[in-house]
């Protein structure tokens, strides 16, 4: 089978498409015919070596297909049947090979790319909004990087709650997909400082809960912009890690709370994984979420979808089309 | 009147009993004859100078008693009426002024004594166990210092919503009251590591939350023994400060929580100040809280009332009956 290669760790060109032996399952796993493939900044990541994985390996984590071989004990899964993961390494190929429970069914009308282009951004949306802090109607969030993968679909899950969004981009072509989406109000970070424009907002009470996949650019602001009791949900640390944080920061700015979680901890057991698939896959078929896939690209072009995601001028989802 | 004057913080000899003119309230004020005063930590601070006070002050941080004038834009008080009250500085006195919105009714069934024992202390345990982390029946929760004032409070409360308690204490004296308050298991943290008890009595599970009031030398452990998405609640730091921490131990942990919240964020409006006083007299004159007022000293003998409690011979509230 045709899949992309990492040799050796570095640039875009590292990723070189190469022939393998298609995989075989061992006795719980199962064997997908990959029908797409999303690209994500972990794969950057992991591409370039700053996450270890050992050498050589296929780059991607996720993806949907269809189920070629199962193993001898898998029992959840059968050749024929539709299904979707993340968190898989080896999804940049024609197959890839996955625990059986990493598998979720995809429901007949949610198409194979939507599928893929759902899973790791839709589900982490889900779970910061259901759980991570539970959202109520008439709560005002505050989404950094509103118009990013997570960023666009937390904004239209924020809305369809109820609550009142704020969102940050950084330009007013990046503003208008986040107001897209629902929100009521995008500050671009570049020209105006968002610490000013959300105590503005909100008549200097603050929001109950930030969302921030951002990092280091954004903390301490985010400490003065929650209200009393407020929520810092960190996600991720696009702009670099955040320095070590002196918790007596957190009951000066108010007896804060502070969360920093991952999309692992909030699909841990089987259960949890498929009430959130099936969740987030019932939205899209109701049309209550709408995905943009900005670009699809054939497997060989693996190293320009690279280099277009660190370029960040696509604004949406990328997918790879084995 | 008769009043316990700070003129140079120092040791428990700086505290002087002085005569002073009984206050007069201003317009929003009201004079309350204390009946009886609490001792806490906090004043000891504010004795030594670690704690800023415009000198010279009146110690103490709260109390109870009854009304005996009030200013002319005070509504809803009466002189004769029975009041308690936290957080306003002057307590340590046979009267002090306070402003009308900080004082809270007392009911009938709840003693002046009980009252001022329980104001700091027990308003603290209830937005800790009801707000700060809202327990449910069937959670786990860790206790540390479960013999002290709030520590014995909590675990009242915590029991009575139906959650399982584990308790770290010093000594096997203290482990029997932590037992006698509820507490499920005891770890004689002296003798035995807590982090591996909790794990033992969890069966590798984790607890939901984490109340520690101790800080430097529990919270690294404490983080460890949280189940994934549990909450450590850092309300103090008996053992000095916590040292600023990489956020990245929050997610590789289990995308746990972190707050560290004030009594004062958790009695902000006056809404909830009465909702939180309330609640906790109720449980008073319920008999549903017991508080351990085993000592209480003169006004004159207040000297002798903080060295017993720096020595940390004493266990449960210290009052000053003027």
């Amino acid at each position: 089978m045709k899949a992309i290669r990492v040799q050796h760790t570095g640039g875009p060109e590292v990723m070189e498409l190469t022939e393998v032996a298609a995989p075989r399952p061992k006795p719980n796993e199962a064997v997908v015919k990959v029908s797409a493939a999303g690209v994500n900044s972990i794969d950057g990541q992991f591409r370039d070596g700053s996450l270890r994985t050992p050498l050589s390996f296929i780059p991607g984590q996720e993806g949907a297909g269809v189920v070629t071989e199962v193993g001898a004990q898998a029992k959840t899964v059968k050749i024929g049947d539709r299904v979707a993961w993340s968190g898989v390494l080896g999804s940049y190929a024609e197959y890839v090979v996955s625990p059986e429970e990493h598998l979720v069914p995809v429901p007949a009308a949610v198409t194979d790319e939507h599928a893929a282009a759902a899973m790791m951004h839709g589900l982490t949306a889900h779970y910061l909004v259901n759980d991570a802090h539970k959202l109520k109607a008439g709560e005002t969030a505050l989404v950094h990087a509103a118009a990013g993968g997570v960023g666009l679909l937390l904004v239209q899950m924020a809305c369809a709650i109820g609550a009142r969004v704020i969102g940050t981009a950084s330009s007013e072509e990046k503003a208008k997909l986040a107001r897209e989406a629902g929100a009521d109000e995008v500050i671009i970070f570049t020209r105006q400082d968002f610490e000013s424009e959300v105590k503005r907002l909100t008549g200097g009470k603050g929001v109950d809960v930030v969302y921030d996949g951002v990092g280091k650019a954004t903390f301490e602001k985010n400490l003065n912009v929650m209200r009393l009791r407020g929520m810092l949900v960190l996600y991720g640390m696009s702009s670099g890690p955040v320095p070590p944080v002196d918790p007596a920061k957190l009951s000066e700015k108010g007896s804060l709370y502070m969360a920093r979680t991952t999309l692992a901890h909030f699909t841990a057991t089987r259960e949890e994984l498929l009430a959130r698939t099936g969740a987030l896959f019932a939205m899209i078929a109701d049309g209550k979420l709408k995905l943009r896939i900005a670009k699809t690209y054939p497997l060989a072009e693996a190293p320009q979808a690279h280099r277009d995601m660190e370029a960040r001028k696509i604004a949406g989802k990328m997918l790879l089309v084995p | 009147m008769k009043a316990i004057q700070v003129r140079q913080p120092g040791g428990p000899e700086a505290m002087e009993l002085v005569d002073l003119p009984v206050p007069e309230p201003k317009a929003n004020e009201a004079v309350v004859k204390l009946a009886a005063s609490g001792v806490n930590f906090i004043d000891v601070y504010q004795r030594e100078g670690r704690y800023k006070v415009p000198l010279p002050f009146v110690l103490g941080q709260e109390g109870a008693g009854a009304v005996t004038a009030v200013g002319a834009d005070v509504k809803g008080l009466k002189a004769g009426d029975r009041v308690a009250y936290a957080s306003i500085l002057g307590s340590y006195a046979e009267y002090a002024a306070v402003p009308a919105d900080k004082l809270v009714p007392v009911p009938s069934g709840v003693t002046d004594q009980q009252a001022a024992g329980a104001m700091l202390q027990g308003m603290t345990a209830h937005y800790l166990s009801h707000d700060a982390f809202p327990l449910q029946r069937g959670e786990t929760a860790l206790v540390h210092a479960a013999a002290g004032g709030v520590g014995l409070l909590l675990v009242q409360m915590a029991h009575n919503i139906g959650a399982r308690v584990i308790a770290t204490v010093s000594t096997g004296e203290k482990a029997k009251l932590a037992r006698e308050a509820g507490a499920d298991d005891v770890i004689l943290y002296s003798q035995s590591d807590f982090e591996a008890e909790t794990k033992r009595f969890m069966g590798g599970k984790g607890v939901d939350v984490v109340y520690d009031s101790v800080g430097k030398t529990t919270f690294e452990k404490g983080l460890n023994i949280l189940r994934p998405r549990g909450m450590m609640v850092l309300f103090g730091g008996s053992s000095g400060a916590v040292p600023p921490f990489d956020l990245i131990t929050l997610s590789t942990k289990g995308s746990l929580y972190v707050t560290r919240p004030t009594l004062a964020a958790y009695t902000a409006t006056r809404e909830e100040l009465m909702a939180r006083s309330g609640a906790v007299f109720g449980m008073l004159a319920a008999g549903k809280l017991k508080l351990r007022i085993e000592h209480t000293y003169p006004l004159a003998e207040v000297q002798r009332a903080h060295r017993e409690l720096e020595a940390r011979k004493t266990t449960g509230k210290l009052l000053l009956i003027p």
